[in-house]
């Protein structure tokens, strides 16, 4: 056989591989769909269903959008609204805050082989599931938004920690030499030395976060109606099938979440 | 503003710090918003309470009934798999073409990337939670509207990584096959996805892992698999909350590990 | 004022940065050590305000032998050793004032520097800092808007603020161009005959050292070749040095600044 044949053989194989991968793939996704159950009347009617949606977003509940005892709601979407942003800041903040200690003890740079306990920590928080967090809250913060505030503080460390030590990590070490030279003590060298390097990449990240746990804050409402938020009044809304309220509620939390994506983008990049 | 003179007589201004005004912002807010957190009644002990109902054996039981419990959750824990494996799969191939048309430096055209943009910012404010109580309306609590709401929220995450990831591949040989006459696709298809396909894969087992997330969170509007099982044992047996969060946090862990592992010698 | 007895170093992958080596710095000098790249120039530097700790021998400063100073005392002792580096080492993102200003850190307590709370002498001190050396005006700019030439000037002015006996310098112009390099030398001329503040640096720019420096140490692989007066050099103690002739990036030139 001639060399070319030769180095032909050899590319065929690589094709078969990616062929026999793809129907693995093929067959555990038809798997995947064993488990449901269809519904077949329900499918019939699913025409139907879509065209009531359809109206019922058309005919959006605006009263709600101040207030009419619906569902024992005093408050109006708006109010929700603002609550919603409210608990989201105030979390991020919280976040942010307690992030930073972890965050050192997370980084290579500053306690060297130690950095694998905060890590696996950070790790830890990061995996919780955030609304067993604010089941667990809620028993001690009662039913109210403080217990949304407090779990989307303690979830964030998870995110921004793990953000923040990278930021730790990547940071310019120059400086800190000087300041060793100058003969600065740790605090010092921190306050001179660090802070101003990773002081504005970190609020870069939290910034980017506050958008995440706005979206965070909307559905963890979802435990209990006074607890803030949207996530009650969706989850009744549907449970009514009152589209028409379902919808209005939407409308504000797209508003909502675009207007913090617009303002966090805008800020973010005048930090860099 | 302060006014400086130095010894040679020079004088100079010192300019307003900013970040004064910065924390000032920061506090008024704080002050804003505090009006909407309230808190009725606060009783740190009872969060003791709550753990040691749900990490310890109830009353009559012991270590061995508690995690027996864990053996029960084969059924929901591969619904919750199957759920989690189909909705990233399919929300991360439908997001490749959006991606594509989303591209600045693939799709020259503002027209045609920017609306793209917009849809796909639309779709990605809609909480998962949301796409998921429309999907169990339609048919009904089953695996199905998970795969639903999970796809819809896979592709909104996948399709904005991914046109991000390749606006910042290198375009070098994306034009030189461009220049020998391929269309957009076929020069897509050859010079873009080789470079970008490790970090697809990356993106697709993070997602993977934000859908097991999100299926506990499923559980509560009554679609099945683990979330459901940790939502019907409220309030009666915390025990078998703690042990489904449990084996839910161990899932996720070692999804974590691997992403983390497999990332690392993807690169 | 600057001592070296027998001193040696050894890293711990077993190089022998330096080797029994004896020298003696006066106040008012202004020394350029010279040599190859690895010959131990940077160790020796580095040695001096214990930022590398040698392995054997004594270095004494001011008649104190600074082998037993650690902690408070050293940083007291640092704190009169300004140290200006090849990169600058300035924090980008803060202000040039900020940056000149924490030279003063060491001369205040804790608390008072975290919070800021310099006294107006300090401020006045760091504005005269950057007056002398011509760059007033950029004060309250950003550190990383100005250019190379420009910031290893604040750093020298970091330096001052300090009011220093000594400062070191660590191939202070080699990333500078070669009309700004001449500036930054001229400004280390000026600090050192103006202030009388000793000045010990590394070069690798041969003519420069020659032109600048009154006292020249020759070092080759840890061992000084030559310890004496500029003007002493020739090209066979060059060779010495160098252990071969020298390359034609290891001299600046003629330049028409």
């Amino acid at each position: 056989m001639s060399k070319l044949e030769n180095v032909l053989k050899k590319e065929p194989r690589r094709w078969i591989m990616n062929l026999v991968f793809a129907i693995a793939m093929i067959l555990a996704l038809i798997y995947s769909f064993s488990g449901s159950s269809i519904n077949i009347l329900r499918l019939q009617t699913v025409g139907i269903q879509f065209k009531l949606m359809l109206r019922g977003f058309s005919e959006i509940n605006w009263n709600f959008l101040i207030g009419t005892g619906l569902y024992d709601f005093d408050e109006g979407i708006i109010y929700l609204a603002l609550q919603t942003l409210s608990i989201a800041f105030t979390g991020t903040l919280i976040g942010s805050v307690l992030a930073i200690p972890f965050a050192f003890l997370s980084s290579k740079k500053i306690v060297g082989k130690f950095s694998k306990i905060g890590i696996t920590l950070i790790t830890f928080i990061r995996v919780f599931p955030e609304i067993i967090l604010v089941l667990i809250l809620v028993k001690g913060f009662g039913m109210t938004p403080l217990a949304c505030v407090i779990t989307i503080g303690l979830h964030s460390i998870g995110m921004l920690g793990k953000m923040f030590s990278e930021v730790i990590d990547n940071m310019d070490d120059g400086p800190i030499e000087a300041l060793d030279a100058v003969g600065a003590n740790t605090w010092q060298k921190i306050r001179y030395g660090i802070f101003p390097q990773i002081i504005p990449d970190l609020s870069s990240i939290a910034l980017y976060r506050l958008d995440i746990n706005v979206r965070s804050a909307s559905i963890l409402g979802i435990v209990g109606t006074t607890a803030g938020g949207f996530g009650a009044i969706l989850s009744l809304a549907a449970l009514f099938v009152d589209w028409r309220t379902l919808a209005a509620v939407l409308v504000v939390i797209v508003v909502l979440v675009l207007t913090v994506d617009a303002i966090s983008s805008y800020l973010r990049r005048k930090l860099v | 503003m302060r006014k400086y003179t130095t010894s040679s007589g020079k004088v100079i201004i010192k300019p307003f710090n900013k970040i004064w005004i910065v924390l000032a912002v920061l506090i008024v807010l704080l002050v804003i918003f505090d009006q909407f957190i309230y808190s009725y009644q606060i009783t740190l002990s009872e969060i003791g309470v709550i753990l040691k109902k749900m990490f310890t054996p109830d009353t009559n039981d012991t270590w061995g009934d508690y995690f027996s419990y864990i053996f029960t959750l084969k059924d929901p824990l591969v619904l919750t798999l199957q759920m989690s494996f189909a909705g990233s799969l399919i929300g991360s191939v439908l997001a490749v073409p959006v991606a594509f048309m989303a591209s600045s430096n693939i799709m020259k055209s503002k027209w045609i990337y920017v609306p793209v943009r917009t849809l796909l910012n639309l779709i990605r404010t809609i909480p998962a939670m949301v796409l998921v109580l429309i999907g169990v309306y339609f048919v009904g609590t089953g695996v199905l509207s998970g795969i639903i709401g999970l796809s819809l929220f896979s592709f909104g995450i996948m399709a904005k990584m991914l046109f991000e990831a390749i606006e910042t591949v290198d375009m070098n040989p994306y034009e030189a096959l461009e220049s020998t006459g391929a269309n957009k696709i076929q020069a897509f298809k050859y010079a873009v996805v080789p470079q970008i396909m490790p970090t697809y894969v990356s993106y697709l087992i993070y997602i993977f892992e934000l859908n097991i997330r999100a299926s506990a969170i499923l559980g509560f509007v009554g679609v099945e698999g683990i979330g459901k099982s940790i939502s019907d044992n409220i309030p009666a047996n915390y025990d078998h909350v703690g042990a489904a969060v449990m084996l839910l946090f161990v899932l996720i862990l070692t999804i974590q590990m691997l992403s983390t592992h497999l990332r690392g010698r993807l690169q | 004022m600057i001592k070296f007895v027998n001193v040696s170093k050894t890293y711990l992958n077993g190089v022998e940065a330096l080797k029994s080596i004896n020298l003696e710095v006066n106040d008012g000098e202004f020394v350029a050590i010279i040599g190859l790249s690895g010959a131990g120039k940077s160790t020796l530097l580095r040695s001096i305000n214990k930022m590398i700790e040698i392995t054997s021998g004594q270095i004494l400063i001011d008649d104190v032998d600074i082998a037993s100073i650690k902690g408070k005392e050293l940083r007291m002792m640092r704190r009169s050793i300004g140290m200006i580096f090849q990169s600058f080492n300035l924090v980008k993102k803060m202000s040039v004032f900020n940056n000149v200003l924490s030279g003063r850190v060491a001369y205040h307590p804790t608390y008072k520097t975290i919070l800021g709370l310099f006294p107006k002498e300090d401020k006045l001190l760091a504005l005269d800092s950057l007056d002398a050396m011509g760059i007033l005006d950029k004060a309250f700019a950003r550190a990383d808007q100005l250019s190379g030439g420009q910031q290893q000037r604040v750093a020298l002015a970091r330096a001052l603020t300090q009011k220093p006996k000594l400062i070191l310098a660590d191939e202070p112009v080699a990333s500078l161009d070669p009309i700004t390099t001449v500036q930054v030398m001229d400004d280390f001329a000026k600090v050192n005959k103006e202030y009388g503040i000793t000045i010990i640096t590394n070069m690798h720019h041969v003519d420069l050292a020659l032109k600048y420096a009154n006292r020249i140490i020759g070092v080759k692989d840890g061992i000084v070749m030559y310890d004496g007066p500029a003007n002493g050099i020739n090209d066979e103690m060059l060779v010495k040095i160098y252990g071969r002739s020298l390359k034609h990036d290891e001299v600046l030139g003629e330049t028409d600044a």
